[in-house]
């Protein structure tokens, strides 16, 4: 007899503390959800501001693929106009200059690594007379890395110096230069010439040999 | 609520989870076997109380916040969404076998979390140098106190669920080690 109340007291405490633990799940989901339907409330964040006007004269380069040779090398690339942080037009064209242009994405942790590298090298004279760097903001994405956006107060705190602009909503300067992975960069001869594009980062030493390339493009 | 006040919420929880789990490892070092006496099957209850925390928190990140989540974020929620259920069902029916249905999840899903952390805070253990523009695994979507990100927030709950894992022994068992020793 005092068995079986033992055991049916026994039986009735787990009930309770099932009932319990439930509760607690129930608690905690309701916890979720509320964090759920709090951040949900929360304004949108105007995202234009990151992006500018574009506009691409001329056929765009193929794309890029990882770890394979240019395709594109000798092909002309398109003339390319977009907006600077100021609000500016600026243009990468033919103008007799060689270029290096590079496209950076805020949120990729080999953009972030590789700008305070390229701005030193800018800094320090790297640049050879008669070759222009461009940087282009390209793939912008606040949800991504919202402590790097906008892009533009990103640079600004690498102290970077040399003329960017920015890429539109649709991506069309990275579907201009084919871009396939960030950082890129395209070395274009004083006829907007594609003389070759490198994903990834590259260093002190591949902005020299990058440099090269473009001033050996003048020379000829 | 911000998505950075959401964050903060969340890396505490999971630093108070991994102080637990620390205490709970060095109790279990200075007690022995008997250390398991402790949280009885409250152990199985809390691991399971983790997994559901740490599913809901994870798809508020991918359904509200709108984050993607990359190739190495799947194989963590692989890992960690059917302990939400298995632990619960293990927990219902006071099985003490769960833990050798859940703790391999909880420890593939910790070494998944280690590497991906690993990836951000090191991008160039990837085999390329640059960012696939789709959705590249070494992304620091989060950053809260320098050094907790969403793959550390996971890490933690694989963590704190191996532990409480380890705490859910059949009390006989213990007895007839104790008596062993």
């Amino acid at each position: 007899m005092s068995t079986r109340t033992a055991s049916s007291k026994k039986q009735e405490s787990n009930k309770k503390s099932l009932i319990y633990w439930i509760l607690g799940g129930v608690v905690g989901l309701g916890l979720v959800v509320w964090l759920a339907i709090a951040i949900a409330g929360e304004g949108a964040v105007d995202e234009s501001i990151a992006f500018g006007e574009v506009t691409v004269e001329g056929d765009d380069l193929p794309f890029l693929e990882t770890g394979a040779a240019d395709p594109a090398v000798g092909l002309t690339a398109p003339t390319v106009t977009g907006e600077t942080f100021d609000g500016e037009q600026l243009t990468i064209a033919p103008d007799g200059n060689a270029k290096i242009v590079v496209l950076l994405a805020h949120w990729c942790p080999h953009c972030q690594a590789e700008v305070p590298l390229v701005q030193s090298w800018v800094e320090s004279g790297g640049l050879p007379e008669g070759v222009d760097l461009y940087g282009v903001t390209v793939l912008t994405n606040r949800v991504r890395d919202g402590r790097t956006w906008p892009p533009q107060d990103w640079l600004e705190s690498e102290g970077w110096t040399s003329p960017t602009i920015k890429d539109d909503q649709q991506s069309s300067i990275v579907n201009a230069y084919g871009m396939t992975g960030t950082p890129t960069y395209v070395v274009l001869g004083p006829d907007n010439e594609n003389l070759g594009r490198i994903s990834g980062e590259i260093g002190l030493g591949g902005l020299e040999t990058l440099a090269e390339l473009a001033a050996g493009s003048l020379e000829s | 609520m911000s998505v950075f006040f959401y964050s903060t919420l969340v890396s505490l929880l999971a630093l108070v989870a991994l102080a637990a789990a620390a205490g709970l490892l060095i109790y279990r070092l200075v007690r022995g076997p008997e250390a398991s006496n402790l949280l009885g099957v409250r152990a199985i209850w809390l691991a399971w109380l983790v997994a559901l925390v740490a599913t809901g928190g994870s798809l508020i990140y991918s359904e509200v916040v709108h984050f993607t989540p990359c190739r190495l974020c799947w194989y963590q929620r692989i890992a960690m969404y059917p302990m939400a259920i298995v632990l619960l069902v293990g927990a219902i029916r006071r099985d003490f076998q769960t833990k050798f249905y859940a703790l391999p999840l909880a420890l593939i899903g910790l070494g998944i979390s280690i590497y991906h952390y690993l990836l951000q805070r090191f991008p160039n253990l990837e085999a390329t140098s640059s960012c696939d523009p789709n959705n590249p695994c070494s992304l620091v979507l989060v950053d809260i106190f320098n050094f907790i990100s969403i793959p550390f927030m996971a890490g933690s709950g694989f963590i704190v669920i191996a532990v409480l894992l380890g705490f859910y022994v059949n009390k006989n068992s213990i007895e007839q080690e104790t008596r062993v020793q």
